[in-house]
Parts: structure tokens; sequence; C-alpha cells
């Protein structure tokens, strides 16, 4: 959808946030009163190692424009691994969605602690500014009845 | 080149003296020339077994087919179940044996070599040389390199490369690793894949390669890939058929939810269903992209996914893209070796990392 210069086009993310560390980032950017777009729709994990590649796609599915797994740093997961294997797993579900065709903008992780409040704040501003030219994502959602 | 009365005499031998319970194999089908597998579990029942280009199946999927049957039916046993295995039919029994589904124990296994050949594409069999009628075919034999086709009347010597199942020509492990018995030689790399200037085979993923290169936008792929999965019709012949998805309950597909005569109304109305079973490209997707994700590090490119789906959907492309990732950015190799630790169950501190911020 080509981009309207005087309304930019809002897209939705759906934010798959590690309890134990950027859903406290989260908050942070939130009580130290960070500004930045209001375009995610947080849902707090465990672990980033819990989120089944099902939880993206369906994200996806459902009409994500874009869809973000952020999770403690390597060597601070309170489960000590769980990073580690998401970023495993997460990394073939990119591939896959850019092999089909999606674009490679529309899936990102990160990592990012619950001091990182500033962080929190520069990744959603970059991805919402990242997606916005590339309009609504309607690829992989399903028609609406 | 393997001599089939060899492979019946072994099998003959091993029901004989009864180490196996039964022979997971291959005989002469109902139509013409193909073969199609077949469980003996006589002695003189091994004179049907069959080693030839059309021995496609994987036969993996029988044994997880034997381990369902004795798990329904409380059947326990002293005894292994033989099976034949070429080095795709090895490659996944490995996989069900890492993955403690199979216990080594279990299972006898008879490699088969497919040493400088492979397996007969019917599809290409359709288009590849004039005058030959493939419904009048009797007969295909290994012969080196080559295919020898015969009907009644006559007989054609085919270079077998022309007409070679593609995930065979790009194969690597034509010979089983993993056997209790072996017929047939491991191939020297030269005598499988010629030589630069002459080349037999196909360089691994080299079909993947070809598909990159002619879609190599995020939009030449989508075009391609919406209209694949716009033709998918969810009879999932291609999980039917894959040695590899033997869960009971499958998420992609509600029909397979357990219901007992507890189960209340409430229970299954509440069940998840991530995937509806409805043919829309959204729950396509849903079902394709999930597949290959669950057989990321499983999947050993046998190749019967694509053969047998009756829409042509390029099934392998997914599942050797996802193979290509696992060996190039984590140095996973699927059905290598029972001990590893499965790829998604592992990490290493090198894996890819920049593509997080
Ligand atoms: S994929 Fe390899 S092992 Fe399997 S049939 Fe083909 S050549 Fe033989
Ligand atoms: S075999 Fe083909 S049509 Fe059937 S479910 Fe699989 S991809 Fe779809
Ligand atoms: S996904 Fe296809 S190629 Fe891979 S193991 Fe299953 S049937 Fe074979
Ligand atoms: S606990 Fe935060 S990533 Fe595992």
């Amino acid at each position: 959808m080509a981009e309207d210069p005087k309304t930019p086009y809002e897209p939705r993310i759906v934010a798959f946030l590690c309890k134990w560390c950027s859903s406290a980032g989260s908050d942070l950017a939130g009580v130290s009163r960070i500004q930045y777009p209001a375009n995610a729709t947080p849902i707090t994990v465990p672990c980033s190692g819990s989120v089944s590649p099902q939880y993206i796609l369906t994200a996806f599915r459902k009409g994500a424009d874009g869809v973000l797994v952020s999770g403690c740093h390597l060597g601070d997961c309170h489960y000590l691994e769980g990073n580690y294997l998401a970023r495993r797993k997460l990394f073939l579900v990119k591939e896959l969605l850019e092999f089909i065709g999606l674009e490679p903008e529309r899936f990102r992780m990160s990592w990012v602690s619950a001091a990182e409040g500033a962080k929190f704040a520069q990744v959603i501003t970059d991805f919402v500014a990242d997606l916005r030219p590339l309009g609504p994502q309607d690829k992989l959602q399903g028609q609406r009845p | 080149m393997i001599d089939p009365e060899e492979l019946r005499t072994r099998a003959r031998d091993l029901l004989e003296g009864g180490q196996v319970r039964a022979v997971i194999g291959y005989r002469r089908g109902s139509r013409g020339w193909a073969a199609e597998p077949v469980v003996i579990t006589r002695p003189e029942e091994a004179q049907d077994l069959v080693w030839d280009p059309s021995c496609v199946h994987n036969l993996a999927l029988y044994l997880v087919q034997d381990r369902r049957r004795r798990g329904a039916l409380r059947e326990s046993t002293d005894r292994p179940i033989g099976i034949l295995a070429k080095g795709c039919d090895a490659r996944a029994i490995v996989v069900l044996m890492q993955e403690n589904y199979v216990q080594r124990d279990e299972v006898y296994i008879i490699g088969l070599s497919c040493e400088s050949s492979g397996m007969l594409d019917e599809r290409k069999l359709a288009g590849a040389a004039e005058g030959i009628d493939p419904q009048a075919l009797e007969a295909v034999d290994f012969e080196g390199d080559a295919f020898v086709l015969s009907s009644q009347h006559q007989q054609w010597r085919l270079p077998a490369a022309g007409v070679m199942a593609e995930r065979c020509l790009e194969c690597r492990n034509p010979c089983p690793k993993v056997h209790d018995t072996l017929l047939g030689k491991e191939p020297r790399e030269q005598e499988r894949r010629g030589t630069a200037s002459a080349p037999t085979m196909s360089d691994p993923f080299a079909e993947l390669q070809r598909f990159e290169q002619t879609a190599d936008s995020a939009a030449a792929r989508w075009d391609f890939w919406s209209r694949q999965f716009d033709r998918c019709i969810r009879c999932f012949a291609c999980r039917s058929v894959c040695p590899m998805c033997y869960c009971e309950e499958c998420m992609v597909d509600s029909i397979s939810f357990t219901v007992t005569p507890d189960t209340t109304a409430q229970e299954k109305a509440n069940r998840l269903r991530w995937i509806e079973r409805s043919a829309s490209r959204s729950d396509n997707i849903g079902y394709h992209l999930t597949r290959a994700l669950h057989l990321a590090g499983r999947c050993i490119d046998c190749g019967e996914c694509e053969r047998v789906c009756p829409v042509r959907i390029p099934l392998r492309l997914l599942n050797t893209k996802m193979e290509r990732e696992s060996r190039e950015r984590f140095g996973y190799e699927p059905g290598a070796s029972v001990e590893v630790a499965a790829l998604l169950a592992s990490f290493r501190d090198d894996d890819p990392n920049d593509f997080i911020r």
C-alpha cells in the first residue's frame, strides 16, 4: 500500500517480552517517561525460550504488521539457556519467513535488560520507523469473515 | 551393484533363524514395474522382495506404524523387526532412535547402498525419452549409473541422472552409515558425482540454489509461494507419508486431537486450534511453516512428501532451506548420529547473533 505522507500508517506490533528483563525494561521506559511510539502490544512471557514459533506465526496470521521477541542478554537468562535456545529456533523462523517472501523487517529480536528502558524505547522506535513504509502486512493474514 | 537374490537370502535367513520377527521391504506391486512396501513374516515370502530404482518409499514410515500398532495392542516383543534401508531410510531411522521413538535393539537394519545411482522419478520418466510408454514398462533395473527399462518386447538403457529423483541427484549419503548388515558398497566420491568437467549428480541443495537465484527478492519469493500455498488442498498426504511426522496429536489437524468417552463437549470446544483444517491461504501457510519448523533438523530429505503431493507443491524447497541453514549456521546434519543432541535442543555460543538488536 502506498504511503500517504500526511497520515502515515500506524503499524501494529506484537511484542513478546521476557518477564525477567525486557518486560521490566519496558516498565522502566514508562516510569522514566521516555517517549516512544505506542504501536506495540506487549505480551509477557516467562522467558524468550518459551516463545513458540506458533506464537509468531499466529500473530502474523491475525494481522500483526511486525513481531518482536525480546529477552535477557546472553548469560543473563533466568533459566540459563532459554535465550540461547530461542536464538537458534527463532533464527530459523526468521529465515523461513523471509524465504516465503515476508519482508525481513517484519520480524525482530532484541536483548533488553530490566535496566535498559532507553534501549527498549529505541528498539520500538526503530521498529515502527522500519514498518511504517511497508504498510499493512496482508500476506499471512487470514481473511476476516 | 546389489544382487536382489542376495537380499532375499539375507531376509530369508533372518526370518528362518528367528533373529527378526518380520522384514519391512519392497515387493513388485500391482502396477507393472513399480515396487510397493511390504511387511513379510514368513521365510518363503522373502522370494517376493525386490530391489530396483522404483523402491522410492521411505520404509522408516512402516517402522513408525509397527510401533503404533504394538502400542495399541500392548504387544511386547523380544525380537527386533528387520527393515531394508537406503541411505535416506537409514537417516530417518537414526532420527527416530535419536528421539527415542524406537530403540536400537528393536530394529535390525539391512542397509542398501544406492552406490552411483538413486531412485527413478516417475514424473521425469514421463517426458524423458521418445517411444517409452511408462504404462507398458514391466521392469526397471540398476546398471551402474544407468537405468534399464524393459517392456514386454523392448529394452532401453537411460543415463540414470536424467530421470533420477532430484533428492537422489543431491544425495550426500547414498550408503547407510548405521546398519546391522550392508549390501552394496559406499561409492567413492568420483563414482557418485563424476568429475568436475563431467558431473553426473547435482551439488547438494542445487534445486534450492536454482530457486533462490530466480526468485531473488522478497516480492518474487512471495509471488511464487503464495501460488503454491493457494494450491494446497490440505489432504495431509505429505504429513502421512513422512516418517518424522509421528505425533499422535498434530497441532495443525484438529481431528487428530484425542477424544475419549470422558471428553466433554466443552473440552472439545475449548481445545486450542492454532491452525484450522480449512484450505485457506493463511491456514495453509500456517500448516506449511509449522511443518517446516517441526522438521528442522529432523527431515532427512527422502523427498517423499513432495513425491506424493497431488498438486505438486515443491515441499523439498522448504525442508532443504531449513536443512541448509542448520548445516551452515549450526553445523548440524540430520540423521547423522544417534548420540548428538537434537538441533533445537542444543546451541553453540557462536550461533548467529547479528540479527538481534
Ligand atoms: S536420497 Fe540418497 S539414499 Fe535415498 S534413495 Fe536417493 S540416492 Fe538413495
Ligand atoms: S500433499 Fe500437497 S496438497 Fe496435500 S496437504 Fe501436502 S502440500 Fe497440501
Ligand atoms: S519432510 Fe518430506 S523429505 Fe523430509 S523426512 Fe518427511 S517426507 Fe521425507
Ligand atoms: S529469562 Fe529472560 S530470556 Fe530467559
